[in-house]
């Protein structure tokens, strides 16, 4: 088998399991490469290769025994280092946590090793997910594969690099006001925030408790779909944990879009954030070519992407202060300078401004659920421009907010993020696709069928 | 917000640390606050509810 980096997580499994792959021959393949490519990369804040190692030649024993764990036996897959892992450093790529090394699990963590994945170690991260690129922390900023001059979106960044890299076939994030969905725009891959409450948060560190969630990146639909599958479900000790049905996101994958409703939110990207033209361009090419295979296409509106953007800010720094204020009153130097100045605004809020913000967001809930009323799916921008450069932290502070991926976390709502083409410069263009809660499958559906029509899952960036 | 207020709310916050190692990060933190405040419109019924809301606890 050549090129095994760029195997899917499925195609890695389904080979694993017919026996016609062997873990430490596909784990062997990831390692040199990552030895290779993560000094210009950054992706990794702890590389755990022996543990991986030792735990590709368990899988191989077992499997060899006739024994398979699951459907990712044997799967290599990297963590964002705010996600515990046991044994290992969480340490929010922050000075603050340099030696908090976790005792358990996350429970999104547990359910894919019972599947039988296999960790291989801990990625950067924006400081505490919020403050980043940065480089005053104890790590470097993770760079994109596509042009490692440039961002490649966070904060899950080095999920979305390594993702795109090839150095793993999927990787988990978190999201709290599109950190999954920005390095998957940025890097040209798949990322998805699940509905609130699909995924336990259990142990991962908070950066605001009614905003978060833990999300999947993978470089095809598919394998999205799987490790939803695998890591969505009801957590009692996540008090933010629902209920709900889950599984079997995969189903509908090859049912195309024909009949269904797709709200197009224009006003996001032509008068709220008026885009990129390349991005703009991007965006009517998704909708056009969806409707040509039999979606019916129509225009949505919704609040603007400032007020969204607001209640997101006050919601998310004031819920951070209230976690970051005890180490920011002590050790304010031990914060990176981004970072100091995001989570110390939390303490210029009132209880008032709260509390409005949490008023206004049940109305921007009801605004999002009467659409979703008249459509299945909503599709709009995820970034409003191509990724910046790294060396550049006036247009990187430009560009950072000019996004749509905010709105969904305040609402709730499901919504995916993936590539839409490349610019005339060879870096990832983006579109983003909102779906009804707990309506995954459904998303899956629709992204899946842009994939197919676009090919996108065929193109790599130019590296290694 | 001028400097006193900065000062003011900063203090009453704890943070004295970071108001003499790092002034020019409060003033910045305090600016982004306050745009965003700034930003948000609040709703204009008395009676809109704040989101998620209480509810009873069912035995966690």
């Amino acid at each position: 088998m050549s090129d095994l980096h760029w195997l899917t997580a499925m195609e890695a499994a389904q080979a694993i399991a017919a026996r016609k792959l062997s873990p430490v021959e596909l784990m062997k393949a990831l390692l040199e490469r990552i030895a290779r490519l993560d000094p210009k990369l950054n992706v990794f804040i702890h590389l755990d290769s022996d543990a991986a190692m030792g735990a590709a030649r368990a899988a191989e024993a077992e499997i060899t025994s006739g024994s398979l764990r699951g459907p990712l036996h044997g799967v290599p897959v990297g963590i964002k280092d705010i996600i515990d892992v046991a044994g290992l450093a969480t340490t929010c790529h922050s000075k603050i946590l340099i030696d908090n090394v976790a005792a358990a699990d996350a429970v999104c963590v547990s359910r894919l090793r019972g599947t039988g994945a296999i960790v291989l170690g801990k990625l950067s991260t924006h400081e505490f997910a919020i403050g980043g690129p940065s480089f005053d922390l104890p790590w470097p900023p993770a760079r994109n594969p596509w042009n490692p001059d440039h961002h490649p979106g966070g904060s899950s960044s080095g999920s979305g690099s390594g993702i795109a890299a090839g150095l793993f076939p999927m990787a988990l994030g978190s999201d709290t006001g599109g950190s999954v969905r920005n390095p998957a725009s940025a890097c040209g891959i798949v990322g998805l925030k699940p509905t609130y409450g699909l995924v336990s948060r259990r142990g991962v560190f908070p950066l605001s408790f009614t905003l978060d969630q833990v999300g999947p990146l993978t470089r095809t639909v598919a394998d999205n779909a799987l490790m939803l599958d695998i890591i969505a479900g009801h957590d009692p000790l996540d008090p933010g944990s629902v209920a709900a049905p889950s599984g079997h996101y995969g189903t509908g994958l090859d049912r195309g879009v024909r009949g269904l409703r797709i709200g197009f939110i224009r006003h996001f990207h032509e008068s709220d954030l008026p885009a990129d033209p390349e991005v703009a361009a991007g965006l009517e090419n998704v909708a056009a070519t969806l409707q040509k295979l039999g979606a019916d296409i129509r225009d949505i509106r919704l609040p603007t992407l400032g007020e969204f953007a607001a209640v997101n800010r006050v919601i998310l720094q004031s819920e951070a202060w209230a976690i970051h204020g005890p180490w920011l009153r002590e050790r304010p130097g031990d914060y990176g300078q981004l970072a100091r100045r995001r989570l110390m605004a939390g303490a210029f809020m009132s209880a008032g401004d709260y509390v409005q913000a949490a008023r206004r967001r049940l109305e921007m809930v009801a605004a999002v659920e009467d659409t979703l009323r008249q459509v299945d799916v909503l599709l709009c921008a995820s970034a409003m421009d191509p990724p910046s450069r790294l060396d550049d932290p006036v247009e990187t502070e430009r560009t950072y907010p000019r996004q749509a991926r905010t709105p969904f976390n305040v609402t709730g709502h499901p919504a995916l993020a993936m590539v839409a083409g490349l610019s005339s410069t060879g870096l990832p263009l983006s579109v983003q696709f909102v779906g009804r809660n707990f309506a995954e499958a459904t998303l899956f559906q629709v992204a899946r069928e842009w994939e197919r029509a676009a090919g996108t899952e065929e193109k790599h960036p130019p590296i290694g | 917000m001028d400097k006193a207020m900065i000062e003011l709310l900063a203090r009453r916050a704890g943070l004295d640390k970071a108001l003499t190692e790092f002034p020019e990060d409060v003033a910045a933190a305090a600016e982004q606050a306050s745009g965003s405040v700034a930003r948000m419109k609040a709703p204009t019924d008395p009676r809109a509810e704040p989101w998620p809301p209480m509810k009873a606890g069912t035995g966690l």
